[in-house]
């Protein structure tokens, strides 16, 4: 008992010299590396460096963005898990693929290694009808998949995704029963929708409200109140089925990165958020910006991380 | 009268000192990046989207969308010289243009190559500033029926890809079709021949393979012969084609300018479909098919023509419709939204100085290049000259900070070194990699395009023959393996495909 006590003694005085010597130089000593799990040009990939110059400014460091794609994320987890807990790696983290994840295969990381530092966006999961359908809202939406089973398709941003889950909730919800038609992106989903292919288009508000909306309907957001970027768009509550999907993105650590510098990051990524000129880039991007900090997001995880056991449970969405 | 004067807009809007300077830049570093294998367009337009923001948003569109073409051009002078082709788009322009190289033809091939991409980003700018906006509203009718008969289409035509056995060409089809399955399954989510390896969850990069079959195997096949001099054994005869080259090269271009103007405008494979098809053509009209793989100068100005014109009109869906058709157009798509621009057909009526000044700086730009990349050649065929001892470790470390910047891993690295070996052995077995990479682009979008077809009709395969476009492909697939299997016509086929090796 007393030797245990005692290397516990000597390794939490060890974890206050590294952190104390890495705190006196962070972030100055070297750039900050930030993980973007997708490929370039993606959403995130274009909010990561969209946010990069007021970053460095805030921090007074310099930022390296580092594209490490695959396994939906993957594989840039379980680097930062990897990663040396000293403050100058960071990963961008999305849900629900981050959360989901965990309930679908066994990962090669492990979770509890990873801490959530800053939300950044709560992107509403939306469903998206070309301007000439017969539909007008959800519930018509849901009348006419009752009468006709599996005759409406909702393209999706594939397999798992938060398209695919508010797709499988609505189901559920609804008592009706839909045809899901996985597409590798947003981009594809859109091309097909727009050619009369699928009748729905699983897409995030971001993904329609920032473009040219004159030949689609949004017909329905599934968030708990409408975003700003799109005002006009009902919630699924509002419309009388219980379902609430969205993706979210924001930044994370290494879970033994000292507290002090999770805080630091936490604010700088704040201060950026509220600044008028990010703001107004945000915009543009019709990025729905939601910044929470890393223990208000994560206090959030565990009844998600729950539901969608639940979901996995009665439908499991991997075969 | 009205397309004049929007041309005319066009042109005063893009030939603007900043306008131009920018465009030179766009056109020098994509050719810069084209010229190294791996570094493609995507991530250069991803490093630089940050620079953009502080500039105006044509200059800064001007110069990405010069990056991207510019990319096309330096990737066929790699693809020529030293067998490593950049992108998916060049791989068929290896095929005859490293042939040509090593019989001392660099020049004429380069020089054609240049010239007909130039002619067929002219003629695609053209039809992008003409037809556009109609042009758009076809690709969209191509569903997954489509998709999946014009793949049908492609891959029958593969076979005509190899100048060796039809067998092996057949075989080196399945294979490429197997590496394209393992990954992801797109439809269930569930993973396919990955062996556990997360690297592997997402597939095998394209550029992983090329690298590997063709650049890295090349490296092991020239040391088997101890040579010190240079890489070609033919002295250089001139850097200039021939008459008869451009006799030989003019037709093709102009067919190639055809197949890619059109494929490039479909939303995904269209740019490295239009390649293909285009030497597919080439050697199904020529009076004397065993030409090609031999160094046929067809064989390079059909496809370079063909994947500028696909790399010209993949912005048609673009500006038009706000479709980005492949990863670059997502890149400028984000970089038009960060400008507070929307892509769309409302681009046109609101903001014409910016579509028609892009379109016109296309051209420009185009010319650019042609003026950058003429007295060019000359230095490019120089450096066949030297030692292939200081040359090989050069071109090896191209191949691995390439591959490595796909996804910054080094697990590509040895995949494609291990890719390299197999294509060594491909090598000695006389199978060409050729076929390999076209089965291996196609056989995903095949098998996607089928059970998202029949996802959509609810598993009623008639979808293919009621939508006329799938029908008529089919048709034309139907008559493509009749004029094989037909004993008459069999004869010239064989002729096309006699190996003389063996």
């Amino acid at each position: 008992m007393l030797k245990i006590l005692k290397t516990l003694c000597i390794g939490a005085l060890a974890a206050t010299v590294t952190a104390g010597t890495a705190q006196a130089e962070w972030p100055k000593d070297r750039p900050i590396e930030i993980i973007v799990a997708f490929a370039p040009g993606g959403s995130t990939d274009v909010m990561a460096r969209a946010m990069q110059p007021y970053l460095e400014k805030e921090l007074g460091a310099k930022i390296v963005i580092i594209n490490k794609p695959g396994a939906s994320g993957e594989i840039a987890y379980t680097q930062l898990s990897q990663a040396k807990p000293d403050g100058y790696t960071f990963s961008f983290i999305n849900t629900p693929g981050y959360l989901s994840m965990q309930v679908q295969r066994k990962l090669r990381y492990d979770p509890k290694s990873i801490q959530a530092v800053a939300r950044i966006v709560d992107d509403p999961t939306a469903f998206v009808v070309r301007e000439d359908a017969p539909f007008k809202s959800l519930k018509e939406l849901v009348a006419h998949a009752k009468a006709n089973p599996k005759a409406v398709s909702v393209g999706s941003s594939g397999v798992g995704t938060d398209d695919h889950l508010a797709t499988i909730l609505l189901e559920q919800a609804a008592g009706v029963s839909l045809t899901h038609v996985p597409f590798p992106g947003a981009g594809e989903t859109r091309t097909a929708l727009l050619g009369n292919h699928i009748t729905v288009g699983g897409l995030n508000v971001s993904e329609f409200a920032g473009g040219d909306t004159t030949n689609i309907r949004p017909l329905v957001q599934f968030s708990d109140k409408r975003a700003a970027e799109a005002p006009n768009v009902p919630t699924a509550q509002e419309q009388g089925f219980d379902v609430v999907m969205s993706s979210e993105r924001g930044l994370a650590a290494h879970r033994d990165v000292p507290a002090d510098i999770r805080t630091k990051f936490s604010d700088a990524v704040k201060r950026v958020v509220d600044d008028p000129q990010f703001k107004e880039q945000a915009k543009k991007l019709a990025l729905p910006l939601a910044y929470l900090s890393g223990e208000d997001w994560e206090k959030q995880m565990p009844k998600r991380l729950q539901s969608f056991q639940e979901i996995w449970n009665k439908t499991p969405w991997v075969q | 009268m009205e397309f004049l004067d929007s041309l005319i807009l066009g042109f005063s809007t893009a030939a603007t000192p900043t306008n131009l300077l920018f465009c030179l830049m766009g056109a020098l570093l994509g050719t810069l990046i084209g010229v190294l294998p791996g570094i493609g367009p995507t991530a250069t337009l991803a490093i630089l989207l940050p620079i953009t923001f502080f500039l105006p948003p044509l200059a800064a569109l001007i110069m990405l969308a010069g990056i991207f073409y510019g990319a096309q051009y330096g990737g066929s002078t790699t693809a020529i010289l030293v067998n490593l082709p950049g992108e998916a788009s060049s791989v068929v322009t290896a095929i005859d243009g490293y042939q040509m190289a090593k019989q001392g033809r660099a020049g004429a091939a380069l020089a054609v190559a240049a010239l007909g991409s130039f002619f067929a980003g002219t003629v695609s700018t053209l039809g992008l500033a003409i037809a556009g906006p109609a042009l758009a509203t076809l690709a969209l009718s191509f569903g997954p029926a489509e998709y999946f008969s014009l793949t049908i289409f492609g891959l029958l035509c593969a076979t005509v890809l190899a100048s060796g056995s039809v067998i092996k060409a057949i075989a080196m089809i399945c294979i490429g079709l197997l590496l394209g399955m393992v990954g992801t399954d797109v439809n269930s989510g569930s993973e396919r021949l990955t062996f556990g390896a997360t690297e592997l969850f997402d597939g095998v990069e394209f550029v992983v393979i090329a690298v590997g079959l063709f650049g890295i195997a090349e490296i092991i096949v020239n040391l088997e012969t101890p040579e010190l001099r240079g890489l070609i054994a033919a002295k250089i005869s001139r850097l200039w084609p021939t008459r008869d080259d451009f006799r030989r090269a003019w037709p093709a271009v102009l067919r190639g300018t055809g197949l890619g103007t059109f494929l490039g405008i479909l939303p995904g494979g269209g740019a490295t479909l239009s390649a293909f098809s285009a030497y597919t053509l080439e050697k199904k009209v020529s009076r004397d098919p065993r030409r090609f793989g031999k160094g046929a100068i067809e064989g390079v100005a059909g496809p370079e023509a063909a994947n500028n014109a696909g790399a010209q009109s993949s912005f048609i869906p673009l500006l038009t419709l706000g479709i980005p058709s492949n990863a670059v157009m997502a890149m400028l798509l984000g970089a038009m939204t960060i400008h507070g621009i929307t892509p769309g057909p409302a681009v046109i009526q609101n903001q014409p100085e910016l579509f028609w000044g892009l379109v016109a700086s296309m051209w420009i730009g185009n010319a650019m290049l042609l003026v950058i990349n003429l007295p060019l050649i000359g230095l490019w065929v120089r450096l066949l000259t030297v030692p292939y001892r200081l040359l090989y470790p050069a071109i090896l470390l191209f191949c691995c900070v390439g591959v490595y910047s796909v996804s910054n891993r080094a697990f590509d690295v040895a995949l494609a070194v291990g890719f390299g070996f197999l294509g060594y052995l491909f090598r000695k077995a006389k199978c060409e990699p050729g076929p390999l990479l076209l089965g291996f682009v196609l056989g995903p979008l095949l098998e996607t395009n089928l059970r998202r077809a029949l996802l959509i009709s609810q598993g009623d395969p008639s979808v293919f023959i009621q939508r006329p476009i799938s029908l008529a492909l089919l048709v034309a697939a139907l008559g493509l393996l009749v004029l094989m299997v037909v004993p008459a016509v069999r004869k010239t086929r064989e002729e096309a495909f006699v190996d003389e090796e063996s």
